[in-house]
């Protein structure tokens, strides 16, 4: 069975820049696969993204979504792809109603009709619907001018899906919305991955969406540098950590350094550990313990911790 | 392909058309000013500038110069106005939203055709502009003659867009644009015969009138309009059948370097 994306040796190099945007970059994500990828500003994430969808053109290697090649059968590509793009596409004079009925007529969903009431039952149900469940039904006939810029994200959403596309691209799609919104916009996604199986690609800032991904990639100067899950990615790159503290403090440290366990003192004992468990540290101690607790690393240490030992951030 | 394969893309493509033009109607609609500015248009064109040309330079032509020049500029103000719509291609693609044209199933040709189309309703009521000031001139057109015009505009607008989509396709920032206007439709408006017989036109100016899609769509109209009357020698400068061969022949190439620029620009962002 093809991936529903396959991305093979992809290289893009933008006219009169000096520095190759995505240097042969390779991965895949299977059908109804949740994908995060994940990378610093200028990393190549958009310009990947961008070529994934058809709208720019790459320099040479060979991207296919759901078996369709995106230069020779475009038009195949676009019928199967839904985008939030980073920066809003919305036509602001128009009504978010309006902008819904224009791409779902694109899409060759519905034949255009002038006004919304003369649109299809179907049409008009799940519009409603789709808007009730992000929360603009009340604003569904303003005029996108009106509508703050969380609305207007929650647009682009319910645009993006209203044709049911079988991958769903996500370029930052919550940049810019509150946490609720942020929430609720998550929650929906999750449901319509359960019911449509959708696959979906995501790049983000917040790298706390990316926690419960199948897959996450990171991009850095145009390369991929890890593609594994979050959770190899974070044992991978980071040890998880004892917390611990003691009425006398002394003791406890020395007690682990006899031990010969490394540890470090901020406001309490650090004792990170990777190949032992944390009963088995725990059980050699004698002194008293005052805290105790285990931190568990999150993706963000793992990216952060990644970033450090590659360098940095992109320019 | 099967045959309803085919016909189902078809409509499709069609439909993408008639929605991607709607949209420019909504939007026109939803600017009274711009309505206001689009009848406003033929009153400076052709009542205060035609005017004046013709109380000044129609001596000695042996045909009605009045009703010549507003054929030319019935003409000139679809051209100019098809134009200047088009010009908000570069609006969208400031504001990003060509990009949700460009994601969209549809084929470039039908984005560029539902764009242009989109912009002639601006044109057509400029058009209508003009014969009402024409009109008040004591110009006038029989119902037959409106017609047949108002068949061909879609044709016109169409050769307009394409044309306009050339230069249009290939800019990416709004000032550029409004220059771009400028740069396609005054040359157009003199080279063309719009106000200005152009029998004697030679050479580099000759050879540039040819290639322009007005001069071709100004001559079919006037076909129309002065068919079988003893001015019609004076006037017309084709053959009817060849004036069309050549407005559709200079309308697909156009069309198809203009949207191959635009496609080009939009994936090279």
């Amino acid at each position: 069975m093809h991936p529903m994306i396959a991305v093979e040796g992809l290289v893009k190099q933008y006219d009169r820049a000096k520095v190759t945007a995505v240097k042969g970059v390779s991965f895949a994500v299977d059908e109804g696969e949740f994908f995060a990828f994940l990378g610093p500003n200028g990393a190549g994430k958009t310009t990947t993204i961008s070529i994934l969808t058809t709208t720019l053109s790459m320099t040479s290697g060979s991207v296919a979504i759901a078996g369709h090649d995106v230069q020779k059968e475009a038009k195949r590509v676009r019928e199967k792809v839904g985008i939030i793009f980073q920066q809003p596409s919305l036509d602001q004079q128009l009504t978010a109603e309006e902008n819904i009925r224009f791409h779902a007529c694109l899409y060759g969903m519905y034949s255009y009709r002038p006004a919304f009431k003369l649109m299809p039952a179907a049409y008009r149900n799940r519009v409603m619907e789709l808007a009730e469940i992000v929360g603009i039904r009340d604003s569904l006939f303003r005029s996108i001018k009106k509508l703050s810029v969380g609305m207007q994200r929650k647009l682009e959403i319910i645009r993006s899906l209203i044709h049911t596309p079988a991958v769903l691209f996500l370029d930052e799609p919550t940049q810019g919305l509150d946490a609720v919104s942020r929430r609720s916009l998550w929650e929906y996604i999750d449901n319509v991955r359960k019911e449509f199986g959708t696959t979906v690609f995501l790049t983000t800032h917040y790298i706390d969406e990316a926690e419960n991904v199948d897959k996450v990639c990171i991009i850095n100067h145009g390369e991929i540098a890890e593609c594994c899950s979050p959770e190899e990615m974070r044992h991978s790159l980071l040890r998880q950590e004892l917390i611990l503290d003691a009425d006398d403090r002394d003791a406890l440290t020395r007690e682990l350094s006899e031990l010969g366990l490394f540890h470090k003192t901020k406001n309490h004992i650090i004792v990170p550990f990777r190949d032992s468990t944390a009963q088995e540290i725990i059980s050699r101690l004698n002194t008293k313990l005052s805290l105790l607790e285990i931190h568990e690393p999150t993706l963000e240490d793992a990216y952060v911790e990644y970033l450090k030992q590659t360098g940095g951030e992109s320019k | 392909m099967s045959e309803a394969k085919k016909r189902s893309r078809f409509f499709r493509e069609l439909n993408a058309v008639i929605t991607i033009a709607a949209r420019d109607i909504s939007l026109a609609l939803k600017t009274p000013a711009m309505l206001i500015m689009s009848l406003a248009m033929p009153i400076v064109m052709m009542g205060l500038l035609g005017g004046s040309l013709s109380q000044n330079m129609a001596g000695g032509l042996d045909f009605d110069y009045k009703q010549f020049m507003m054929i030319g500029m019935m003409i000139n103000m679809l051209f100019m106005t098809t134009t200047t719509g088009i010009s908000s291609l570069v609006d969208d693609h400031e504001t990003d939203f060509t990009q949700e044209m460009m994601v969209s199933p549809v084929s470039r040709v039908s984005i560029v055709v539902g764009k242009i189309f989109g912009s002639s309703f601006g044109a057509i009521v400029s058009m209508i502009g003009t014969i009402v000031v024409g009109l008040f001139m004591g110009i006038t057109l029989t119902p037959l003659q409106q017609l047949l015009i108002f068949a061909l505009s879609p044709l016109m607008c169409l050769s307009a867009g394409a044309m306009a989509m050339v230069i249009i396709g290939l800019i990416k920032n709004k000032k550029t644009a409004n220059i771009a206007v400028m740069l396609i439709t005054m040359p157009q408006m003199f080279l063309s015969g719009a106000i200005i017989p152009i029998n004697n036109s030679s050479g580099f100016l000759l050879w540039l009138s040819r290639v322009l899609p007005m001069t071709y769509c100004l001559d079919l109209v006037r076909a129309v309009v002065y068919g079988g009357t003893p001015e019609y020698d004076s006037v017309v400068l084709f053959n009817p059948a060849v004036t069309l061969a050549a407005i559709l022949g200079l309308t697909a190439v156009f069309l198809i370097i203009g949207t191959f620029f635009f496609a080009r620009t939009e994936k090279n962002r």
